[in-house]
């Protein structure tokens, strides 16, 4: 996190799972989301951090509402944000968006492949939408 | 450590926030792939907190080297809080320099800076588990990974076939060296070759005698790469 987020932001936090192509999914979801989609509602901030448990970014996710994106069934963005005392507002699964897409080819954990971008998108798609719910329902602000 | 320790450790901080954490992510998996697929394991960093037993002592049954995008170090400092000291860290600032500037963080918008920048940080990560791997235990990365063996994140990249001495010999990611020295506007001639054989030995290990044929043998496939025709596996 190079800058505080705005305060009425919404935290989109990926695991960035190094290992599968899930992983990268929920990192690029995430860039969609606060580059692309929602740029002005929404702001990023490095899970390693907060492992870290660097102040900034503990004070960050305990003041915003947090949507956490993970690749894998381990949760690892959800259970970090948790521990560190943030609200987790939505948790959201990758292997979930693959319901309707049976038998796509995503990538792996380096590169993704049409597949992957078009349900990446949809999954950026779906946060963006939330995190405009929540701002619309004033549960960004604790 | 144990003797029977064979594989490095990497724990990259991939810090979504800034270009340098995709870079560190990227240069991991770079190592992990094509540079020293069967010396290198991985474990993603939000484990230590949220795993189990098993996954919080990676760093004490591995030699572990993290990467860092940036100064506060998160990777070394959850590894050695949770798992145990680590054998080596780097960081990408420290690599790159400036060269960092104008790297993107989402890979849609990967450009030739971002790629040299990966190819950069991937070179000194190789080459930290060259030096780790002396220090721990017998063998080299170099040699370790010519071998035919997986990682435990993903299967190493094919290889590309050279004639030396006779044998075909397979080098690990051949096209994807050739593509980076093109990259790198190294030429397909002979003024060349010497440059050439310096960028492949970085992955492949090629003995001081060796390696006249070996100028020929590559500068002779660069050639046809160059030319369209892919190295053969």
């Amino acid at each position: 996190m190079l800058t505080e987020p705005a305060k009425n932001s919404v935290l989109v936090i990926p695991c960035s799972g190094i290992g599968k192509v899930h992983g990268l999914m929920s990192r690029e979801a995430t860039y969609l989301v606060t580059d692309e989609l929602a740029p002005a509602q929404t702001d990023t901030l490095c899970l390693a951090l907060l492992v870290k448990g660097d102040s900034e970014a503990v004070a960050a996710v305990g003041s915003h509402a947090c949507i956490t994106i993970d690749g894998c069934a381990k949760a690892c963005a959800e259970k970090n944000v948790t521990l560190a005392g943030g609200r987790v507002a939505k948790a959201v699964q990758v292997a979930e968006a693959f319901k309707n897409h049976r038998g796509a080819k995503p990538g792996n954990a380096t590169a993704l492949t049409d597949d992957g971008w078009i349900i990446t998108r949809e999954i950026a798609e779906s946060v963006a939408c939330e995190a405009a719910r929540l701002q619309a329902c004033e549960e960004v602000i604790r | 450590m144990s003797a029977e320790i064979t594989k490095v450790g990497i724990i990259s901080c991939s810090g979504e926030a800034i270009p340098e954490g995709t870079i560190s992510r990227l240069a991991t998996r770079r190592v992990l792939e094509l540079l020293r697929p069967n010396a290198t394991v991985t474990l993603c960093l939000p484990l230590f907190l949220s795993g189990n037993e098993a996954e919080r002592n990676f760093a004490k049954t591995h030699p572990t080297i993290t990467i860092d995008g940036c100064e506060k170090q998160c990777a070394k400092w959850g590894t050695e809080q949770h798992s145990g000291p680590v054998s080596s860290a780097l960081v990408v600032t420290d690599i790159l320099g400036t060269q960092a500037a104008g790297c993107h963080r989402s890979s849609r918008d990967a450009s030739q800076p971002d790629k040299q920048a990966v190819w950069a940080v991937a070179e000194r990560i190789a080459a930290e588990v060259d030096t780790v791997l002396v220090e721990t235990g017998p063998g080299d990365g170099a040699a370790v990974g010519t071998s035919g063996a997986q990682c435990l994140c993903s299967s190493p990249m094919p290889g590309g076939k050279v004639t030396i001495q006779g044998a075909a010999v397979s080098i690990p990611g051949l096209a994807l060296i050739f593509e980076q020295c093109a990259e790198r506007n190294i030429a397909a001639d002979t003024g060349s070759a010497a440059a050439l054989l310096e960028v492949v030995k970085i992955y492949h290990r090629i003995l001081p005698e060796e390696e006249t044929e070996y100028r020929s043998a590559l500068l002779a496939a660069y050639q046809e790469f160059r030319n369209g025709v892919t190295p053969t596996k």
